[in-house]
């Protein structure tokens, strides 16, 4: 599966488009990493407990959208974007959309 | 019955977790029934994510079209994600929120299109907004809102 | 570039587990985690309050005090004076400046506050019919503080509302209900404490008047207005009915006499 974030796969042709594909996770870290991420906001400093929940949010949300582009029959999902927003205290949801196209 | 005086709290908590769930469970399934169905409805419309250049002469017309749904949590809900919070790992309960909130305001953009004739929606761009800042706080309306917009255009005929 | 559309299967979006599963699995960590917690925080309590001095105690005794609105009574502390006067030289209990207070509430019960101060609610006044009842429920009390029941409980409490405060945030909806949900079940003294206080009660009156008339007869009153035992199963104190049991046991293993009680004098009754 090709991912990239521009209108094309640079290099081949698109030959055929299926629609959006959307991939979205909302993950929480355990109450000691909160309780950590408390502390460090005294101190300042980067939150690991947090960048880690996020890398493994968008990795699911990546694994989620290219599923949902293999079931269309795709072999790669162009102009991909990513955002993310709170939902609730504590946790991170995450998104990821593109547009599902078979190239060649 | 002076046993359920007593321990009113509990039994007010049990009753609204019971409302939520059953209530809340009957709307998703309600909802995602209307979504898929309105999802094959609409399947022939395609909508991109990137933007393309036409020769003029081919288009009649263009169009910002939006949609947007706002989804609000249920008290059963709201139990599993503090719940989740202390044990960390994937809040199910919100994911099938923010699901429904995008697929549905992703409808409702592409309704808006074809109601205008369009033929092809490019450069589209969605949204997710969590109304009432964080949704497991008390007294804060919990919600999800989804918006999605993109271009409309509309081809002229052969 | 033709646009073929095609139709998702399934949802991947969405985490296929049953939520009630979710919740079964989830409520019951939470469950395990509290009862450490609670485990842990009484070890912690308990040793806390066997060594906690006693000025830091008054001090307390003190804060709560503001929360219970009474009038000293003077009467009752004659009465409680003359109680103490039957404990040996050595007791801790010499250490304690007593005040006893009354409040005008209809619950009846009575409360030991850190600090030795007593609480009677003028509900339990109405209903004590003798002396010697009175004085079982003041000894009562006063087994308390020799158990340092108070102290433990102020404790525990207060370590609840700090452990939930932390799990989840001061303000939400969940620590409200977790410290409410713990501090039904946990009361406020655990039963085998109040059935230890009653024993100690029990010989105190014993030492005041020589014999233990008047130790049951209060309870025996109660129990015929309580009746059935089921609401007891979360209440603080024990069942009216198994606490007569249990102090008549006693009665019978210290061979105590039981006599005739003396009227309540008139200084009680408001």
């Amino acid at each position: 599966m090709i991912l990239t974030n521009v209108n094309t796969v640079p290099g081949k042709n698109i030959v055929e488009h299926f629609g959006i594909v959307q991939g979205s996770t909302v993950r929480a870290k355990h109450v000691g990493r909160d309780l950590m991420a408390g502390l460090k906001n005294l101190v300042g400093g980067e939150l690991k407990g947090y960048t880690e929940l996020l890398q493994e949010s968008r990795e699911e949300a990546m694994n989620r959208m290219t599923e949902q582009a293999r079931q269309m029959g795709a072999n790669a999902v162009v102009n991909i974007r990513f955002a993310t927003s709170s939902v609730a205290q504590g946790a991170a949801e995450l998104f990821a959309y593109g547009t599902a196209v078979r190239v060649e | 019955m002076e046993m359920l005086l007593q321990h009113l709290d509990m039994v007010i908590f049990l009753v609204l977790l019971t409302l939520g769930y059953l209530a809340g469970g009957r709307a998703e399934r309600l909802h995602y029934q209307s979504i898929n169905s309105r999802e094959q409805e609409l399947l022939d419309m395609p909508v991109v994510t990137w933007d393309e250049e036409f020769p003029p002469e081919q288009i009649r017309g263009a169009a910002l079209v939006t949609g947007s749904a706002v989804i609000s949590i249920d008290y059963f809900k709201r139990l599993m994600a503090i719940l989740r919070n202390l044990f960390g790992g994937r809040v199910k309960a919100y994911e099938s929120l923010v699901d429904r909130a995008r697929r549905e305001a992703i409808l409702r953009m592409k309704q808006s299109a074809r109601e205008q004739g369009a033929d092809m929606i490019l450069n589209m761009r969605l949204e997710t907004a969590a109304i009432g800042q964080s949704a497991n706080t008390k007294n804060q309306i919990g919600s999800v809102e989804a918006i999605a917009y993109g271009t409309a255009i509309i081809r002229r005929g052969p | 570039m033709k646009f073929t559309p095609k139709s998702l299967e399934g949802n991947v979006n969405v985490a296929e587990t049953h939520p009630l599963k979710d919740l079964l699995w989830m409520s019951g960590g939470m469950v395990l985690l509290l009862g450490l917690l609670v485990f842990a925080l009484g070890f912690g309590a308990d040793l806390v309050a066997s060594k906690a001095p006693i000025s830091v105690e008054s001090w307390l005794g003190r804060q709560v005090l503001q929360k219970f609105p009474g009038q000293e009574s003077t009467a009752l502390e004659t009465r409680l004076q003359s109680l103490l006067a039957g404990l040996p030289a050595d007791s801790p209990l010499h250490q304690y400046a007593f005040r006893v207070f009354v409040a005008k509430t209809d619950e009846v019960n009575a409360v030991a506050l850190p600090g030795g101060n007593i609480v009677v609610y003028s509900g339990l006044l109405k209903k004590v019919e003798s002396e010697n009842e009175l004085a079982m429920v003041l000894a009562h009390e006063l087994g308390h503080f020799a158990h340092r029941d108070h102290l433990r409980a102020l404790g525990r409490g207060l370590g609840l509302a700090v452990a939930t405060g932390l799990l989840f945030g001061g303000d939400s909806e969940a620590s409200n209900l977790v410290s409410n949900t713990l501090l039904t079940f946990q009361a406020q003294y655990s039963r085998s404490q109040e059935a230890a206080a009653d024993q100690y009660g029990l010989d105190l009156l014993a030492k005041r008047y020589g014999h233990a008339g008047g130790a049951t007869t209060f309870f025996t009153r109660l129990a015929r207005q309580a009746g059935d035992k089921l609401p007891y199963l979360f209440a603080s104190h024990p069942h009216p009915q198994s606490r007569i049991d249990d102090l008549n046991a006693r009665i019978k293993t210290r061979h105590y006499a039981v006599n005739g009680v003396q009227p309540l004098a008139g200084d009680i009754r408001p």
